[in-house]
């Protein structure tokens, strides 16, 4: 535990120093990692602590990110006011649906998570008057302040280092661990007196928040909103990203963010057409070969070297 | 990413309510042929194929090559659509064997990204092998006119279409239950390892279902190609109308899939004509409601 917090405390001295060496370019590759990484930790309080898989989270982002830019652009809220109440909205969505999608288990979760995304993907598609449909809407720009890739990096990091650290107490907290007891055993948990479904629906809406405001962060950074941003690709997005970095640990999720769009940037840069590929290939490799993520991979090293140490 | 239009571009927009309902009733029947392979494929190897739309993408740009390859006559047209769905069913046995085999008693979440995976792969591999641009196949000259039904000129082409959904849905049902094959199918999904235990080969089973499944999407490609753009996206499309129906349906059943799709198709029809705006998010409305009510589908049975 000490040895994480060292380790987390020296990647954020880097994160902050970072921007002074990089060029812009590199700056914005920071930004989307965070964003990434955030919004696969949302995504991992239900999947690796609660065990439940959503595959329509990309919802939860895309309302985020739709709930600033229309903030920001139509009613003309200052950006810091549309970047607080975009979460909530996120939250809001995560409360409706996720009313009914905690009734359901493993797969048939699964798939109602994806009909309702499915369903905002649509509404926001055809809605053309307010989301600008197919076109998004463009120049979601944050204020002066905030406009140079270094000062909005520093923004994101702000505050997605907050989200790290309410996520991380949410997990340690008691309700993280009734989290964790229903993931393992959801009637031993009932037993024990935790009311499965309330607490597995104040997870599903403390995940869609923090997906909100990955979307929201996102918005501002990228300029402009689209309607990909719900689309059922988009909810893949975290589960690859868990998937590589290991659902088992907390910082999983960051690890497989660097990892999954650093790959991304070096294929990108080579060949664009070939990214897809090579994602699908490293997925089937996961899956076949790493089924732990690569963090797994060295956890487990780490957890055989402790046990020959404490054979001693 | 669009819904009705581009995949069923023979849907009208009368107020003759028995021209909606035959115009629902074909759009029903092509959705049977698009999504029964996926049903199928589930119930037997109880793995949910996201690459469905995939195939049926193989199978279009198959269908496309072959007539451009084949001499310019008007028997070339049929040979093509009884090669790509073959071909489709060879890449589909060929992924089952090497892939899909391995995974078979893992977590269903790591089969449903294997096949995302699956579907990120063909589609890069489609871009490479035939390019960004859209392709376009002639229809056969016999059916290039159109004739009038119900008053309404009605392209002879679709005419190919929904008279050969039908036909592949009695087929389906006489290799199904007429078949000594179409048993063993039936009892796999029941019950696999009695099947095994009683000296089936189930391995080989689950190679030729997924074939077969495969070959369906296939033809459903195959088909439609000289109704739509061939193009990139085509995939996503599909296997979201696939998973919608098969989902309400009941995955696995065969008569829940196609009562699902001529649901959904009366859904469509009418919903263009009664909420214009927003009738392409009544299939997935109908599928939120079926999920919450019965989960496993119409006609389909309870896990566990």
């Amino acid at each position: 535990m000490a040895r994480s917090t060292v380790m987390l405390a020296a990647a954020l001295a880097i994160a902050l120093v970072l921007p002074l060496a990089l060029s812009a370019f590199y700056v914005v590759l920071l930004t989307e990692i965070a964003v990434a990484a955030l919004f696969a930790t949302a995504f991992n309080l239900l999947m690796g602590f609660g065990g439940m898989v959503s595959f329509g989270h990309a919802a939860y982002f895309a309302l985020g990110a739709y709930a600033a830019a229309l903030l920001a652009q139509k009613a003309e809220w200052p950006m810091l006011a549309a970047f607080a109440a975009a979460p909530l909205v996120a939250a809001f969505g995560a409360l409706v649906f996720g009313f009914f999608i905690v009734r359901l288990s493993h797969t048939y979760f699964a798939m109602l998570s994806l009909a309702f995304a499915q369903i905002l993907y649509t509404i926001i598609f055809k809605w053309t008057s307010l989301t600008g449909g197919d076109n998004g809407l463009l120049n979601v720009w944050p204020p002066a302040f905030l406009r140079s890739v270094t000062a909005y990096y520093y923004f994101t990091l702000l505050v997605i280092g907050a989200c790290f650290l309410a996520l991380h107490a949410i997990v340690n907290s008691p309700f993280g661990y009734a989290l964790k007891a229903i993931r393992e055993n959801p009637r031993r948990a009932r037993f024990i007196g935790v009311n499965v479904r309330r607490h597995q629906l104040c997870a599903f809406v403390l995940s869609g928040f923090f997906s909100g405001v990955a979307g929201a962060v996102f918005a501002f950074h990228n300029g402009s909103v689209f309607p990909d941003f719900a689309f059922f690709t988009k909810s893949f997005e975290p589960l690859i990203v868990v998937l590589l970095g290991g659902m088992q640990s907390f910082y999983g999720p960051l690890a497989g963010a660097f990892g999954f769009k650093v790959m991304e940037w070096l294929i990108s840069r080579w060949a664009p057409i070939y990214w897809p590929l090579f994602l699908g290939a490293i997925l089937i490799v996961v899956i076949l070969v790493l089924p732990q993520g690569f963090v797994g991979l060295f956890e487990r090293r780490a957890w055989r070297l402790r046990a020959v140490n404490g054979k001693k | 990413m669009e819904m009705t239009t581009s995949l069923f571009p023979w849907i009208t927009n009368s107020p003759l309510i028995a021209v909606q309902v035959m115009s629902g009733l074909s759009v029903g029947m092509f959705l049977f042929l698009l999504s029964v392979g996926m049903s199928l494929i589930f119930g037997v190897t109880r793995i949910v194929n996201l690459a469905h739309g995939s195939f049926y993408m193989v199978g279009a740009y198959l269908m496309a090559a072959l007539i451009e390859v084949l001499p310019g006559n008007p028997v070339s047209f049929w040979i093509a659509l009884l090669l790509a769905p073959i071909g489709v069913a060879v890449l589909g046995g060929v992924i089952e064997i090497t892939l899909l085999r391995r995974v078979y008693r893992r977590d269903p979440m790591m089969q449903l990204i294997l096949t995302f995976a699956l579907i990120l792969i063909i589609g890069t591999l489609v871009l490479l092998v035939w390019g960004p641009d859209n392709k376009s196949v002639a229809r056969p000259e016999a059916l290039a006119g159109s004739v009038r039904i119900l008053g309404q000129p009605f392209p002879s082409y679709y005419l190919l279409v929904l008279g050969l959904s039908p036909l592949v849905a009695v087929g389906l049902w006489l290799v199904f239950y007429r078949t000594r094959w179409g048993m063993l199918v039936r009892a796999a999904t029941v019950d696999r390892e009695m099947l095994g235990a009683l000296g089936v080969d189930v391995s080989r089973l689950y190679t030729q279902v997924f074939a077969f499944g495969s070959w369906l999407a296939g033809l459903g490609g195959a088909l439609a190609a000289p109704t739509v753009a061939v193009a990139l996206g085509m995939d996503a499309d599909v296997l979201i109308n696939a998973f919608v129906v098969v989902v309400i349906g009941g995955l696995g059943s065969f008569a829940g899939t196609l009562i699902s799709a001529l649901v959904v198709g009366e859904l469509q029809s009418f919903g263009i004509l009664i909420f214009p705006g927003v009738s392409i998010v009544l299939p997935f409305a109908l599928m939120a409601v079926v999920l919450m009510i019965r989960p496993w589908g119409l006609l389909g049975e309870p896990e566990e």
